[in-house]
């Protein structure tokens, strides 16, 4: 052996005394398995909860973080919100190169602070401090520390090791200490084939998860929130803006959402009051006052986000929001409850996870849930939810916004978890009546009259304010797929009453039937193809989850050009699966005239992982179909 | 008499029809209008809109400029309501800011014939600390209805003289009326640059002015008590322009234009330079020349172009064996670009400067192209800083110190100039990033003279795609691809794939074909930017042909062709920016399905553009088994006039038209 050869190992082995210690700080250490999929890697990530009391929570924490790839910047976490009750103590970063050599130190005061005032907020007294910087090289690391004391403990941190896709971890640990007249209770979901290990002793628990790969996004997949590992950690006893209560349970919760926050600001003034009365004395019935004041509120009022206090919590009063004009989601859900009550016509206010992907409350952990405010009105058996925000759905419409879902409705004995509105597959249809004429020169003229109901409805109700120019735009962008699209004429109704949005629209387009020769090629689905394909995955990994479901039913008589006959067309189908049902007939009215009828049907349901590919092979299928064409060739003369 | 009641009458419908724009005059009509006389599709229209600018002295601070805003805006239905919401901005400074006083608005409503006003509460305007440079004052207005109008008055009052806000003069909504004023004392002497389709002159006036200023004699004592405090009247020249506009259209966004505020109406007042009384002239900036005088004599600018120190040693090593000037240009152009990255900011001006950014290897675009130039020329190169302005920014039409943002390196060699921007870590001599192609570039020369050059490059970006497929029988496609994009296709493939995690980038490739099956994927000269970039693979497609009867029908161009026109607009005003011209290519060799023959073809067709602005030719032959295609599309300009649209889009919906043409094959 010869000496280099010898320094040679000698290296190599100093270098792997550095790896023994598990030298965080350099990329060469990762784990392999957490390096597939993931544009950063969480080494570790220690949080401290320590409640002092209930008006003092200190938050003490350190992340260190590999970032592999410009797309992971947005993983490092190096943000901290704050506002009037939360300070800052202390915010420090260290970035390291791949190779775990210390390269630069960023302090407190290097961190931008803005204001953290969202889209349609007017005002947020909530800022956050944010660390800006410029990678020269990936990968690298950065070490983030930070001390936050909070004067609530009404949001406690959950245990969340990833809160995102293509971020995996490594090591995260999670402690909260307490006093010991506090209870603190504990919820951990999704853990399924993650290991989650549990130390309690009086006045502490101690979380720790390991190697979490990272998440991929998956078209129809179940939300992140629905797969991702965390531990919800609540205190039985908290304070909220000066506010203290104990809660066990969702009644509990519910009795001091209403006696603290709620009750008291429902103060309509008295000329109010007559004013809403005297405006529904003529209506027959409950659901028709109710009607009349909501339309009332949406004439009204407006949404405007003003977030002040209590952790944006407590809605403005009624009083207020009479004399504005405006306010945000719950300010303008308690004046309508406040007006209903008015005529006395009961409602409750009701916190809601608004986004199109589902979310429910949690049934048997009662901490602070939601991020929207909508109303309940119980109604001869049934619920009748309002978004009161909106001056535009109809009454009792609620959308994708808040369908379907465990919402928490607030009464003044407590609360209740109820399921919302849920729009099932024959109620979100499509019908579609159209005429086209082919003419001899591959031009088609076109009428037809679209309904749609239900979430479809939800999907164009917005078309009804659009200025001509928009919806020019807005149709040639649904038939893209035809080349020289003129439209005509356009007329829509909003029906709010039978809540059915109605398109007639007449257009003409050059050169749709394709002039081969002797020949004439026309696609017979002019208005309604279903151009899209699911994406494709190699592995797929989640389940295959479809929110909602839809019927489209169409019928389209179809007139030939003079001088043509068909000389070929394909068979009539109809297709049956699990995920739904497609139907396309074609039938001779006259010599002349066709008609082509088509259905398309999609169901709701959750389906296991391995159906994910026939799913997309029934929309590609679909597509295919949806393609159609006939052929037909000039008669003899 | 008779002729007095006449005149009496006439003098009474025409104030009847006239409007009073005086604060609070809110009238019936204005509240029963339900839409724009004009502009049905409006959802709100400002009345009247009128600012003024002056200035104010204060014994203690000096001059200041006070804006004072008064509108009137119309709300026809909800669409309108965000116009309720006002957004006022403040700058600030470390130790100086701007504040808004005098706040009072009103909205009015028409309620059962009368008109109700509501009042604007303090309590509801909110002051919000945006950044470390800005301030935001913010409200909204009370009961907001559709048909209300609201109204509105501030006062601004600015300690920064020499950065007044540009005036607008066209909005997203039409403007009944406008009023805007100017007036500066002869000490501050403004340039008005005026931009935008409207024709917008002012009237011009020079009125004498005065204000009490107070001094101290025997400046140079020690003690206060020996100073002596006096006050005296000066009576100065003030300049004042007026505009006045009415029946304003709103301004309408519209598809490939690279900046829609380009052509928005406004007037832009910037500082030339300041004389007080015997004092000497402060020069600010006149012409263009003493733009890039006054931004080259900035510290942050040409004195860090003498910089060398910093650099000298490593590009001594770097360039010491070569001596062809070409090679050096590249030597150092790699070397910046590997060394420093880009923090995503914007100047003209270095920030830590060039030493600190060398050291950190971070900079923003001064840092780093001002570095790039200064090495450029320590190797013996005529290389220039060029000012530009990118596409947000918009194009500079007025000299102002303001108008550009950006800077990149220009070198001149005997065969021609070489473009650099060493921000990307992909650029190309010559292929400067999209948001910088923006009209022209300003080249300031050793002395701080400057000249325009232009942005855009001459040479076409390339895709040259060569496919070989066997269709079959079910519809199925099967075969091979390639593509070798060449400068701005380069980088921009260069930029979206690498670093990029590859089955992430494959997966996407593949759904952006609705989930085309692709194997043996290959990427060649990635990282080689001398060199045309290549991708291949092959790949297998479903449903790409009819199968109708005993025939099958299919584009030859089967997933490469386009299907949709860009252009949907009846009509445009603006011009089209592709912001490079390009050229691209299909080779296209298919092999039809055994048991099948070629009955027909599409005819070879060649469209032209009118003024050589564009050329597309399709070729098709047909022998046997095989069909062979051969299609070009090429834009040989980057910026198209308006007055080509109708021919542009009527160009593309053909191009659409014949790539879509089909192939009938039949049994044999």
């Amino acid at each position: 052996m010869n000496l280099k050869y010898c320094v040679n190992i000698c290296v190599l082995f100093t270098t792997l005394l550095v790896f023994g210690q598990e030298n965080l700080y350099t990329s060469l250490t990762i784990p392999s398995g957490l390096k597939a999929d993931a544009n950063a890697v969480i080494r570790l990530n220690e949080v401290s909860i320590i409640i002092e009391s209930e008006t003092e929570m200190h938050i003490q924490g350190r992340r260190i973080i590999t970032v592999m790839n410009s797309a992971g910047e947005r993983h490092i976490g190096a943000n901290v919100p704050y506002d009037p009750n939360t300070k800052i103590k202390d915010l420090k970063v260290s970035v390291f190169d791949a190779r775990g050599n210390l390269i630069d130190k960023i302090k407190e005061n290097d961190f931008k602070d803005v204001s953290a005032v969202e889209g349609g907020t007017l005002y947020s007294d909530s800022r956050v401090k944010y660390l800006e910087y410029t990678a020269i090289k990936y990968p690298y690391t950065i070490e983030f520390t930070y001390d936050v004391v909070d004067e609530n403990t009404a949001f406690i941190k959950s245990f969340v090791p990833v809160n995102s896709y293509l971020l995996s971890a490594e090591t995260c640990r999670y402690t909260i200490t307490y006093p010991s007249d506090l209870n603190i209770k504990t919820k951990a979901k999704n853990f399924d084939g993650i290991s989650l290990e549990k130390e309690e002793k009086p006045g502490e628990i101690h979380f720790e998860a390991k190697n979490i790969k990272a998440f991929k996004y998956e078209d129809f997949s179940p939300g992140l929130f629905d797969i991702a590992p965390m531990v919800l950690v609540r205190s039985t006893e908290f304070q909220l803006e000066g506010v203290q209560t104990k809660v066990e349970n969702w009644n509990d919760f519910g009795k001091w959402m209403y006696h603290d926050l709620i009750k008291d600001t429902h103060d309509l003034p008295e000329a109010t009051k007559n004013k809403i009365r005297e405006l529904v004395k003529d209506e027959p019935n409950d659901r028709a006052k109710a009607k009349k004041i909501y339309e009332y509120v949406q004439n009204k009022t407006r949404y405007i986000g003003v977030q002040v206090g209590i952790g944006g919590w407590k809605p403005f009063n009624a009083s207020e929001v009479d004399a504005l004009g405006y306010g945000d989601c719950k300010g303008l859900t308690n004046y309508t409850l406040a007006l209903l009550d008015a005529v006395g016509i009961k409602s409750n206010y009701t916190v809601v996870y608004a986004k199109s992907s589902q979310r429910n409350f949690e049934h048997d952990f009662a901490s602070m849930q939601g991020n929207h405010a909508i109303l309940n009105i119980p109604m001869e058996g049934e619920d009748v939810w309002l978004e009161c925000t909106s001056q535009k759905l109809p009454f009792g419409f609620i959308g994708d916004f808040t369908d379907d879902r465990d919402v928490l409705v607030i009464t003044s004995e407590g609360a209740q978890i109820k399921r919302t509105k849920k729009y099932t597959v024959e109620e979100n249809l499509q019908t579609i009546k159209a005429q086209y004429e082919v003419l001899s020169d591959g031009g088609i003229q076109a009428q037809l009259k679209v309904v749609s109901k239900g979430i479809q409805y939800d999907d164009k109700y917005s078309l009804e304010v659009e200025t001509q120019r928009e919806l020019d735009k807005a149709y040639k962008e649904r038939w893209s797929y035809i080349n020289r699209l003129a439209i005509e004429n356009i007329h829509i109704e909003n029906n709010k009453t039978d809540i059915e949005f109605i398109e007639a629209i007449s257009f003409q387009a050059g050169g749709y039937a394709k002039k081969i020769g002797d020949r004439m090629l026309l696609t017979l689905n002019a208005v309604n193809r279903n151009t899209y394909i699911p994406d494709r995955y190699r592995n797929r990994k989640w389940p295959l989850k479809v929110s909602r479901g839809f019927k489209d039913v169409d019928e389209i008589e179809i007139k030939l050009p003079e001088g043509y006959q068909i000389e070929a067309k394909p068979e009539n189908i109809l297709i049956e699966n699990k995920f739904g049902s497609y139907k396309a007939l074609l039938e001779t009215k006259d010599e002349k005239t066709l008609v082509y009828k088509r259905e398309f049907t999609i169901v709701d349901g959750e389906f296991p992982k391995e159906d994910y590919s026939a799913f997309r092979d029934f929309h590609k299928k679909v597509a295919q179909l949806d393609n159609s064409k006939i052929a037909l060739i000039k008669t003899t003369p | 008499m008779r002729i007095f009641i006449t005149c009496l009458t006439l003098l009474l419908t025409i104030t009847g029809f006239s409007q009073d724009y005086k604060f609070g005059k809110v009238s019936k009509e204005e509240l029963q209008e339900a839409i724009h006389p004009i502009d049905s599709s409006a959802s709100a229209a400002f009345l009247y809109k009128n600012r003024r600018t002056h200035f104010e002295y204060f014994p203690q601070d000096g001059f200041k400029a006070i804006t004072e805003v008064h509108e009137r805006i119309k709300i026809y239905n909800q669409e309108g309501f965000e116009y309720a919401t006002k957004q006022i901005l403040l700058y600030k400074s470390r130790n100086n800011e701007e504040e808004v006083n005098g706040l009072k608005a009103y909205t009015y409503n028409l309620i059962d014939g009368k008109i109700i006003e509501d009042k604007l509460d303090k309590k509801a305007v909110f002051n919000t600390e945006a950044s470390k440079y800005r301030n935001e004052e913010k409200f909204t207005m009370p009961n907001i209805k559709n048909g209300c109008v609201i109204e509105y008055r501030y006062k601004i009052v600015s300690p920064f003289i020499s950065n007044i806000d540009e005036y607008v003069f066209q909005e997203d909504i039409p403007i009944k009326k406008l009023e805007a004023i100017f007036e500066a004392p002869e000490y501050f002497v403004y340039k008005k640059n005026i931009k935008g389709y409207l024709n917008v002159t002012p009237q011009t006036e020079r009125k004498n002015d005065k204000f009490i200023y107070h001094g101290v004699t025997n400046n140079d004592a020690i003690t206060a008590r020996d100073r002596e405090r006096y006050t005296k009247e000066i009576n100065f020249v003030t300049n004042k322009d007026a505009y006045e506009l009415s029946d304003i259209p709103a301004l309408k966004e519209e598809p490939y234009v690279n900046n829609i505020d380009n052509y928005r109406s406004g007037v832009k007042y910037e500082l030339s330079y300041t004389q007080y009384p015997n004092s000497t002239v402060d020069y600010y900036s006149t012409t263009w020349e003493d733009v890039v005088k006054s931004i080259y004599d900035s510290s942050n600018f040409g004195g860090e172009l003498d910089n060398t120190s910093y650099f000298k040693k490593d590009v001594e090593a770097l360039i010491g064996s070569v001596s062809d000037p070409v090679k050096r240009a590249y030597l150092i152009f790699d070397y910046v670009k590997s060394r420093m990255t880009w923090n995503n900011y914007h100047s003209v001006y270095t920030n830590k400067g060039v030493k600190g950014a060398y050291k950190d290897h971070v900079g923003n675009v001064a840092e780093i192209n001002l570095m790039l130039t200064s090495m450029l020329r320590y190797a013996g190169l005529r290389a220039y800083p060029v000012l530009v302005s990118t596409r947000s920014h918009g194009v500079p039409l007025f000299p102002t110190r303001e108008g550009y943002n950006y800077v990149v390196s220009c070198v001149r060699f005997p065969e021609g100039d070489m473009l650099l921007d060493a921000t990307s870590k992909y650029a190309m001599p010559n292929i400067l990033p999209t948001k910088t192609l923006n009209w022209q570039g300003r080249m300031i020369s050793e002395h701080g003279g400057s000249t325009l050059i232009d942005l855009y490059p001459s040479e076409k970006s390339k895709n040259n795609i060569f496919m070989m497929a066997n269709l079959q029988e079910d519809g199925v496609l099967k075969g091979g691809y390639r593509s070798m994009k060449t400068n701005h296709n380069a980088l921009d493939f260069r930029d979206s794939y690498i670093g990029v995690n590859l089955d992430d980038y494959l997966e996407r490739l593949e759904n952006s074909y609705d989930g085309m099956e692709i194997s043996d994927y290959k990427v060649v000269n990635d990282l080689d930017l001398s060199k045309p970039v290549s991708e291949s693979y092959k790949f297998v497609k479903e449903s790409q042909a009819d199968v109708i009867g005993d025939k099958i029908y299919f584009s030859p161009m089967f997933f490469l062709r386009s299907s949709e026109n860009p252009f949907k607009l009846e009509n445009r005003a603006y011009p089209v920016d592709f912001a490079y011209p390009s050229e691209t290519n299909y080779k296209i060799i298919i092999t039809i399905p055994e048991g099948y023959q070629i009955e027909s073809v599409p005819e070879p067709v060649a469209l032209m553009l009118p003024d050589d602005l564009g050329v597309f030719k399709y070729n098709i032959l047909a022998q046997g088994k095989n069909v062979q295609l051969a299609v070009e599309a090429h834009v040989n300009q980057s910026v198209i006039t308006p007055e080509y649209y109708a021919a542009l889009k009527a160009y593309f919906s053909q191009l659409v038209e014949k790539q879509g043409e089909q192939i009938v094959l039949s049994k044999t």
